[in-house]
């Protein structure tokens, strides 16, 4: 062991700057963009595709608090979009309002959560996968398979929401409606970061027994991570169905969920601002070949984009930005010493 | 304080692992308001004792006791509520997460503002992150990590990493403190700083502490008394010199102290 | 998912021992899971990675078996020789340039890569022959002969004969020789096994051979019961997949009996509730099993102890 020199009591210049403000920044400005994409194009199309980024983006958020920050894997936020997506239907189908189907959504989301995650969340994280993955296939079919009430593998259109005014069958009202859930959520999920609840669930996620010895219920806060997340994706897979006017089985099944997965962990799954990025990614990615005139090429390229992209950046875009940041900090701190 | 004078105690403690017996009515017990080292070679069963007090094993016959309360079997979440904290052998941190907060976890005993208050951020909130922080740089000033308190523990020296740990236990203050070799890789000079730092929060808040070392100048600066342990049994309670010069304890021990050192 | 509501043909077939049939039928279906999954776990044990596209391997074997057959009027044997040296060839690719490559430490890496490969290689299989089920010579399916009222076809007797000796031979392998040893050695600590003297680099391109020819075989199998597309295997991998998880990865017996067991089950579920049930019944007890099974079944290694 090398002697450890204790450094001098720091005057308040050399102190680094509490970095929890950069996270903040960088999210801003990621939803900065994605909020000015309508803005740059300007047409129905891309106020479409922005506001199905926000859709996801939501729910993608809920999957990086349960994932990236309590380490519990999920293979259902696709089905908990659903379960969102068809109890706001349902509710609208009895005539009941936006407020009406909010709550209804996010009831239906917690209750489905806690049914799920009560009896499952002391297994290993593995484990509870799987049990997500079950849950998810069994609603997939329950969603086929209870044709007047859901309308079967056929799907069913969905009546627009209409909030002060905003009507989301027209693409840019969509997004904006869409924005005007995404802000707020974003700025919750970044408040996470900075209590103690979220810290409880890093501890989960990195060690629980350090979590025990001081004293966190673990099964509580893992319920509490579960249920935010299905709240979240509940409120995405709402707005999704408002934004898109229908919903099908296909749109919440397994391939769903792993996308979300995808996003988050492309984007870098210990960030929220990664959630975002990596949604962008995942829903531009077939955009992208569309804008090039070669829409085919993307069922090609798509997958070998998504798995080298993993590959050179394994802690996703947010992992980018936070060597950056340090390189930067590194360089900083060398300048003072000469 | 009650009348045993006792923070914590065992009665005929007997932990077994298969049928493997790690722990064998141990009857001990740590004064309250003192800190006592518990020494012992390699697997006398160090660690198993403050499992046993912490509620990370379970127990196969005997009684631990809080307060003269039986907690044998208080979850270890609820006795660490209680206010009994335990640091690792191994250390356990937040990794890639700052000092600050892996500091901050040990914050989990202080009064906290509702989980929906945290979620919406609401002022409260905001009110208990302050006195936790105040707290936290009190406890890393103490330690010395102030300067650190914003680097990723995965890029801390080894010593600096069971400092964290130490750090963790300490910040809410809690009535019963268990250490588990809290000193291991530190320095010579490492070691008397935290020796001091630990006897001046004891002096600050007469909490009851344990700690298993192996150096012996560790204990004797900082323990009151000492309870010796071989091959789970309980050897011998004594102060540091009695213990230290005990013949039985000079068999068990002094052969493999002498490694402790390098 | 396409073909999670399609019709298995065996079902179908007249018997006087409807359960014995159904038995024989869940028996088969649960020994094309185990050994599936053995290819999964094979990978796994070399390379701690959870291979999301080892069903599509397979089903690179099998639709192009069924092309060159169908397509290019290749003899059947000549045909599936040809997607068994593929499936080996794009397992290996996958092992060495891609799964070797994931880094360490990040969890759901492993299934975002293979998730990526997933798509890649459905839409080639798609982009080269097309989007359409087609039916697969029946290998054997149709020669049958009845033990007890049960028909029995010269198909399934295979599937059980090859189940036994493969899953037997592999544990022999591994368990009971030398090379057993290296593999496990090499699996555990790649570094430490080469300085030993194992050839790990063979070792691993052995392994990426046996688990392709293994995906190929276990596709071919299903695709002659089924039919073959582009998406075909992903039920009989997710239920590969979850044998495996529920019954660790680190074990050999447990995840294929659990893996037999859930096809097994699903016969009955099909054979009591009808043909949509299969789906939900399976899933039902997955969950319900998972949440009442005690601590020291489902517990995975833990975190070292304190
Ligand atoms: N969870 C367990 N399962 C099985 N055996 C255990 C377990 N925990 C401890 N033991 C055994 O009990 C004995 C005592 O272990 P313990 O860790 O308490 O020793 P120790 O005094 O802390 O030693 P050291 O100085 O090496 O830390 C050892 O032989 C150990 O192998
Ligand atoms: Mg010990």
């Amino acid at each position: 062991m090398t002697t450890q020199i204790r450094q001098l009591p720091a005057t308040p210049s050399m102190m680094s700057p509490p970095p929890a403000r950069w996270p903040h920044l960088s999210t801003v400005v990621i939803v900065g963009l994605i909020a000015a994409v309508p803005l740059v194009f300007f047409g129905d199309y891309w106020m479409f595709v922005a506001a199905k980024i926000l859709a996801f983006g939501i729910a993608a958020m809920g999957l990086q608090i349960l994932y990236g920050r309590a380490g519990l894997m999920s293979l259902a936020q696709g089905a908990f979009m659903g379960v969102g997506a068809y109890a706001g239907y349902l509710v609208a189908q009895s005539g009941l309002g936006p407020g009406i189907q909010l709550l209804a959504v996010i009831g239906a989301a917690s209750l489905v959560a806690l049914i799920v995650g009560l009896p499952t969340l002391r297994l290993s994280p593995l484990r509870l996968a799987i049990v997500t993955l079950a849950f998810g296939e069994l609603f997939n079919w329950l969603l086929i398979n209870s044709t007047e009430w859901t309308g079967g593998s056929q799907g069913a259109p969905v009546e627009p929401l209409i909030i002060f005014g905003f009507d989301t069958s027209y693409p840019l009202d969509a997004y904006l409606v869409a924005l005007a859930f995404a802000v707020p959520l974003t700025l919750f999920a970044l408040n996470l970061g900075q209590t103690h609840l979220g810290r409880r669930m890093m501890a989960i996620r990195d060690s629980e027994m350090a979590a025990v010895s001081v004293g966190v219920f673990i099964p509580k806060t893992k319920i509490i991570a579960f249920v935010l997340s299905a709240v979240f994706g509940g409120i995405g897979g709402w707005l999704y169905s408002a934004t898109t006017g229908f919903i099908a089985p296909p749109d919440f099944d397994l391939f769903a969920s792993v996308f979300l997965l995808a996003a988050v962990v492309i984007g870098g799954s210990r960030s929220v601002a990664g959630a975002w990025m990596g949604t962008a990614f995942i829903v531009l990615l077939p955009e992208g070949f569309n804008l090039i005139g070669q829409p085919n090429l993307y069922a090609l390229a798509g997958g070998l984009l998504l798995a080298t992209t993993a590959l050179l950046l394994p802690d996703g875009f947010s992992g980018v930005f936070a060597h950056i940041k340090s390189l930067i900090t590194r360089m900083r701190a060398q300048e003072d010493r000469a | 304080m009650n009348a045993t004078g006792y923070a914590m105690r065992t009665d005929q403690l007997t932990v077994r692992y298969g049928s493997f017996t790690a722990l064998s009515e141990v009857s001990v017990g740590l004064r309250a308001g003192a800190i006592t080292g518990l020494i012992g070679p390699n697997g006398a069963g160090k660690t198993t004792l403050l499992n046993a007090l912490s509620g990370f094993t379970d127990v196969h016959s005997g009684v631990v006791y809080l307060e003269e309360k039986d907690v044998t079997t208080l979850a270890a979440h609820r006795r660490a509520r209680a206010g009994v904290i335990r640091g690792f052998q191994t250390v356990r941190l937040l990794e890639r997460e700052s000092v600050l907060d892996n500091v901050l976890l040990g914050a989990e005993r202080l009064h906290q503002p509702s989980d929906c208050s945290q979620i919406l951020g609401l002022p409260a909130h905001w009110k208990w992150r302050t006195v936790a922080r105040s707290k936290a740089a009190d406890v890393l000033e103490l330690l010395g990590l102030s300067s650190d308190s914003h680097r990723s523990v995965d890029s801390l020296p080894f010593a600096s990493r069971r400092l964290v740990e130490v750090a963790r236990v300490l910040i809410s203050a809690p009535p019963v403190v268990l250490l588990d070799e809290p000193a291991a890789g530190l320095d010579q000079r490492g070691r008397i700083e935290l020796a001091g730092a630990l006897v001046r929060v004891h002096e600050q808040t007469g909490l009851t502490m344990a700690v298993v070392e192996h150096d012996i100048d560790f204990v004797t600066r900082l323990c009151g008394s000492v309870i010796a342990m071989d091959s789970g049994s309980h050897v011998m309670t004594g102060t540091p010199q009695e213990v230290f010069s005990d013949a039985r304890v000079q068999i068990a021990y002094f052969g493999r102290a002498a490694n402790a050192h390098a | 998912m396409k073909s999670t509501n399609r019709k298995e043909r065996w079902i179908t077939v007249e018997s006087s021992n409807p359960f014995g049939q159904l038995i024989l039928g869940g028996l088969t279906s649960g020994l094309l899971y185990a050994l599936l999954l053995l290819g999964f776990m094979v990978v796994f044990q070399v390379s701690k990675t959870v291979n999301f596209a080892f069903g599509q391997v397979g089903m690179v074997a099998a639709f192009s078996a069924w092309f060159f057959w169908s397509s290019l009027g290749l003899p059947l044997p000549v045909a599936i020789g040809i997607g068994a040296i593929l499936a080996v060839v794009v397992n290996s690719a996958i092992g060495i340039i891609v799964i070797t490559k994931i880094p360490a430490g990040r969890p759901g890496l492993d299934l975002v890569v293979t998730l990526g490969i997933f798509l890649f290689l459905t839409a080639v299989m798609q982009l080269l022959i097309d989007a359409n089920a087609h039916a697969f010579p029946s290998l054997g399916g149709d020669k049958r002969t009845v033990l007890g009222g049960v028909v029995v076809n010269a198909n399934d007797v295979a599937i059980m004969v090859l189940g036994v000796f493969v899953i037997g031979g592999v544990y022999v392998l591994f368990s009971r020789t030398t090379l057993g040893m290296e593999l496990r050695a090499s699996a555990e600590n790649a570094d430490i096994a080469a300085s030993a003297g194992v050839n790990v680099r063979l070792l691993r391109l052995g392994t990426w051979t046996f688990a392709g020819l293994l995906a190929a075989l276990v596709a071919v199998l299903v695709a002659s019961r089924l039919s073959v597309d582009a998406f075909y295997m992903t039920p009989v991998l997710i239920k590969a997949f979850v044998a495996g998880m529920i019954g660790g990865m680190d074990r050999f017996f447990a995840p294929l009996v659990i893996a037999i067991g859930i096809g097994v089950y699903e016969a009955l579920a099909i054979f009591i509730w009808g043909s949509s049930a299969g789906t939900p019944a399976v899933f039902l007890l997955i969950i319900i099993a998972l949440a009442v099974m005690p601590k020291r079944f489902t517990a995975a290694r833990h975190e070292v102890r304190a």
